[in-house]
Order: C-alpha cells, then structure tokens, then sequence
C-alpha cells in the first residue's frame, strides 16, 4: 500500500488524520448534550472539512468554506444559541431512538457496499493539475467554468439568496401574535 | 471482489485512478452520522447542525471525484451546495426563533399542531 516515496506517505497519513478528526468532530455534534458543545464540534468539522478539500486541490472551494460555513453560519447558529438560551437536553433510549439506529446502520451497510465501485477514469481534456495552474489557479479555473457552462444555476443561485434576504425580513419583522383561544 | 482501501489517488500504469474508497467510506459515515443526529436529536438547533453534516459530506464526496475525474463540474456544484446551506440555514433559524417568541419551548416533541 505505501511505497518508499516520503512525500506520499506523509500525504497519506495526514488525509488519512485529518479524514479520522472530521468524524471524530461530527460525533461529538450528535453526542454532545449542550447546543455550544454541539457547534463548537461543528466548527472543528468544518475546519478539518476544509483541510481535506486542500488536500484534494481545492484551494477556493476551502476558503469559501471557512469564510462561510465556519465564519458566517456557526456565528449565526451561536448567536442563535445565545438567544434562546442552550439549555441541555435530557436524552433517554425509546423505540423510535432504536428504529433510527436500526435505520441509519442499514443505510450506511447499502452505502459501504456501494463504495465498492470499481476505479474511475479522468475526463480527457479536463481541468488536471497543470491545466489549472496554466490557467491561474483553482479561483480561476472554477470563474472560467462558472461564467460560461454553469451561468444559469449561477443566477438561480443569487435568486435563491434573494429570496432568502427578503423572506427573514418578512419573518422576523412582523412578529406573529399568537391568536386566542376561542372560549366554548 | 478485491477491495483494498487507497488512501489517496495513485495513478496507475493503465491511466487508472484508484483512492476513491477513503473519499466515499469517510463521506458515506459522516452522511449516516448527520442522519443519526437528526433522527434521535430533539433539539431544533441541533437538527439543523445534522443537516449541515449530511450537506458538508455530500460536498467533500463531490471535491474528492471532482479531483479524481479532473474536472471543475464538483466544485462549482460544491460552491452551489453552500449557497442553498447558507439561505437554508438562514430561513431555517429565523422559522426556529418565531416558534421560540411563541410557544417558550425548544423540544420538537411538543410542537405537534399548525396553530400559535
């Protein structure tokens, strides 16, 4: 499995870290008892997320992911936290918890065996490691395919953040009042 | 069947990439992980932190074959992922604090009827 070149040991063995830390992190979001904890762990996901999208030449992709999933959103979901107060949640076994666990190993036992598969070629004439750098970078390269074969899921995309923008206006400024129950 | 686990990709003598096992066996658990989450979870807030998992290993699958196959289609799709994430989650905890101005109460269990 290893050969003797040092460079891709040590590019294994740090993939192979940091692929085992992003796990570890995602199940101490859904074992932690306190919302924080919860996001905290999400945050070291993210950031070990991110590394890995290094790892596989994704230089842009890495930095947006910083910026806004460990920038943006957890600083939301902690200021959401802040607000309504992280209380702890009492977590007891029931019949729905076991049919959940029964569930999700089903599903991660069809997803193992599809991982399978056998080896995949390369795209000729795709984006290789010298193309990209030919071109100027990972930025670049993902500007070139954006503004010319993705432009329509592009805009839709800034629809989509539009829509977003107007919707939590409309959500949070006209608070909702409760209506009364009708007295029988 | 052989089924041996290449940490990263290696390319072969027949222009054959293997490596792609660790990319789907990581992606794949953190998937099962984040659906476990929002399955067993009463919490809101941590539902939501579960659908972030589920949407961050579908990304990390597509980098990983965007780099295997040598084409830009992953990632530009991975850059669209993040954008419905970020209005989801937007839309997501603002809905969660309406709910929280009205009824004083975080447990999902209890939130069972349409109306305040």
């Amino acid at each position: 499995m290893f050969g003797f070149d040092f460079f891709e040991l040590t590019r294994d063995v740090i993939t192979l870290i940091v692929g085992l830390t992003a796990l570890l992190a995602s199940l101490g979001v859904i074992l932690c008892s306190s919302p924080v904890y919860c996001a905290l762990y999400l945050i070291g996901n993210m950031i070990c997320l991110a590394l890995l999208f290094l790892l596989y030449n994704a230089e842009f992709i890495a930095a947006v992911q910083i910026i806004v999933y460990a920038g943006a959103v957890m600083i939301l979901f902690l200021f959401i936290i802040a607000l309504l107060g992280g209380k702890k949640e009492v977590q007891e076994p029931s019949a729905q918890r076991s049919m959940a666990f029964v569930f999700v190993i089903t599903m991660l036992g069809e997803l193992f065996l599809s991982a399978t598969v056998g080896p995949t070629k390369p795209i000729e004439g795709g984006f290789d490691l010298q193309t990209v750098a030919q071109v100027g970078g990972s930025a670049k390269a993902i500007g070139l395919e954006l503004f010319s074969r993705h432009l329509v899921p592009f805009e839709l995309a800034s629809g989509l953040l539009l829509v977003a923008a107007v919707g939590i206006i409309c959500l949070s400024k006209f608070s909702y009042t409760p209506v009364r129950r009708r007295a029988k | 069947m052989s089924f041996k686990i290449f940490i990263y990709p290696r390319q072969e003598a027949s222009e054959i990439i293997v490596g792609h096992q660790f990319v789907l066996l990581i992606s794949a658990s953190m998937f099962c992980i984040g659906t476990v989450g929002f399955l067993i979870r009463k919490n809101p807030l941590i539902m939501f932190m579960s659908v972030e998992l589920m949407l961050n290993s579908v990304n990390f699958l597509l980098i990983g074959y965007s780099n295997f196959l040598k084409s830009m289609d992953g990632q530009i799709f991975a850059l669209i992922i993040m954008t419905v994430a970020a209005a989801e989650v937007v839309v997501g905890l603002a809905i969660i604090l309406t709910i929280f101005r009205t009824r004083h109460d975080m447990d999902v269990d209890h939130i069972n009827v349409l109306k305040g």
